[in-house]
This record gives C-alpha cells, sequence and structure tokens, in this order.
C-alpha cells in the first residue's frame, strides 16, 4: 500500500512550486536584508544566499505552515552567520536608561497644551529618518525592531528567528523602541520639526 | 501620574503588540477610558509603530529580482541533469 507514503509527501512543499510560492516575498526580504547589513551589495547577497538556501530546503517545508516567517528564519540565520560572527567587536551591546514614551514626552514639553501635536510631528519625519534611525540601533536591538514593527512577527516567531529566549526579546524589542524613538527626537531636534519655538 | 498609569504605560508594547491576554487587555482598555493623557500616549506609540513599519522601506533594483529568478532556474535545471 503506497497511499500512507504519498499522503506523507503532499504535505510537503513541492519544490518546483518554489519561484512561485516564493518570489512574492523577495523585495520586503531585500528590504530587511537591507536594515540588516545596512549596505545594498551586502543585501543582495544575504537574498540571494537566502534564496538559494530556501530552494535547496524548500522539501522540508510543511505546507499550510507560515512561509514568510520560514523565509525571515533563513534570512536572519544567513546575515548572523555571514556577517555578525565576522565582526570584531562585541555585538552585544547595551543601551543606556531610557524613559518610556521617550517621544511622546519630549514632544509634549515642547508642544505644551495641544495633545494632537505630537501625533502632527510624526507626519513630518520622511522615510529617511526612520530608516537613519533604525540602522543607528545596535545591531542585538535592531534586530527584534525591525522583526516586529516593520514585518510583524510575534515574539515567539522573532525568539525562534534569533535563537534568543523570548523574554530577551521583549526586553530587547522595548528598549531598542525607546532608543529609536531617542534617535528620532534627536532627528526631529536637528531638522527643526520638534514644534518647538526657535 | 497614578499607580494605574504606571501599570499601563508598563504595559504599552504587550498590549500594542498583541502580546496581552484578554482579561488584562480589557483592563487596560477600561483605563484608557477613564484616562485622557494615558489615551494619547497609547495612540501616539501606535503610530509611531505604523510610521516605523510604512517608512523603512526600500525596494529592490529590477535586476536582483531577474537575478533570482535566474538563479532558481539555473538550480532547477542542475537538478534536472543530476
Amino acid at each position: 500500500m503506497s497511499v500512507p507514503a504519498t499522503k506523507a509527501r503532499t504535505s510537503m512543499a513541492d519544490q518546483a512550486n518554489f519561484e512561485a510560492d516564493a518570489m512574492q516575498f523577495a523585495p520586503q526580504l531585500y528590504s530587511a536584508a537591507l536594515r540588516m547589513t545596512r549596505n545594498p551589495a551586502d543585501a543582495e547577497d544575504v537574498v540571494q544566499e537566502t534564496f538559494l538556501k530556501a530552494y535547496r530546503a524548500y522539501g522540508s517545508f510543511q505546507e499550510g505552515t507560515n512561509l514568510k516567517a520560514w523565509l525571515y528564519r533563513i534570512l536572519t540565520n544567513t546575515y548572523i552567520n555571514r556577517y555578525r560572527k565576522a565582526q570584531r567587536r562585541p555585538s552585544e551591546v547595551e543601551l543606556g536608561e531610557l524613559q518610556d514614551l521617550y517621544l511622546f514626552r519630549r514632544l509634549g514639553e515642547q508642544s505644551g497644551a495641544s495633545e494632537s501635536a505630537e501625533s502632527e510631528v510624526l507626519e513630518q519625519f520622511v522615510d529617511g529618518d526612520v530608516i537613519e534611525a533604525l540602522e543607528s540601533l545596535p545591531d542585538n536591538f535592531r534586530m527584534p525592531v525591525l522583526l516586529a514593527d516593520v514585518e510583524g512577527f510575534a515574539y515567539k516567531e522573532i525568539a525562534e528567528m534569533l535563537d534568543i529566549p523570548i523574554g530577551t526579546v521583549m526586553s530587547r524589542l522595548h528598549r531598542g523602541r525607546k532608543a529609536l524613538q531617542k534617535k528620532l527626537w534627536h532627528l526631529a531636534e536637528e531638522r527643526g520639526i520638534t514644534g518647538r519655538a526657535s | 501620574m497614578s499607580r494605574s498609569c504606571e501599570q499601563a504605560t508598563e504595559q504599552i508594547y504587550f498590549y500594542l503588540d498583541g502580546e496581552m491576554s484578554y482579561f488584562r487587555r480589557m483592563r487596560i482598555r477600561w483605563h484608557l477610558r477613564r484616562c485622557g493623557h494615558c489615551d494619547c500616549a497609547f495612540d501616539f506609540e501606535e503610530k509611531v509603530k505604523e510610521m516605523i513599519r510604512k517608512k523603512s522601506r526600500t525596494e529592490p533594483s529590477m535586476e536582483l529580482i531577474d537575478r533570482l529568478h535566474t538563479l532558481l532556474r539555473e538550480e532547477a535545471g542542475n537538478d534536472f541533469d543530476r
């Protein structure tokens, strides 16, 4: 009886379908790779290696599970193996103590009574500001923020991708967000969009 | 800032990330309905999160997309040859 074997095989992804299934994620995988490597040539290398590895492993991908998360796990591993291990400096950087609601409080101090002013300031940030702030974060904080805020993964998925405990994901994510807000605040001050009358 | 404001602020990211039990979520909602300042802060943080998502994408070049297609077809060709 060959039925059980056939059944088992149909639950696995067919490698011939990989291009059709996975290429739709190429643009966002490239964007994520660029935020990780901060360099277009390196990002292209990471994405190409990711697609090759994913293609070769596609037979082991369980159909019906999250393909996007599976691809991001390969992307994250590829980046970590290629770049983080090559770095001389320790990849674990600490951030100083940061206040909760960093940007909201700074903006509130400037704008005084008007509570809608804080949200209006956000509209003045351009893509370049957000990218600069994100890329200013140390690697171990940038990865969780990228995976949660930009890519929308759950804490548990991020813990699996980065191979760190879920508690570490939470603390790095929360601290990384505050540091990102601090950077945004400095950029806003530099560009004079804080709402402060100068 | 009251103790309930502090508690809400401590849990703001769990709330916004949807990483919170239904019961805790309801407690936060209850607080936000009664506290304009926290409601404003939560609204702001949600907008920051949305801004980061929307304003941090870079599109790849068409060359890269073409190269990926070629790469996969070559790889499939190699499999066929084996």
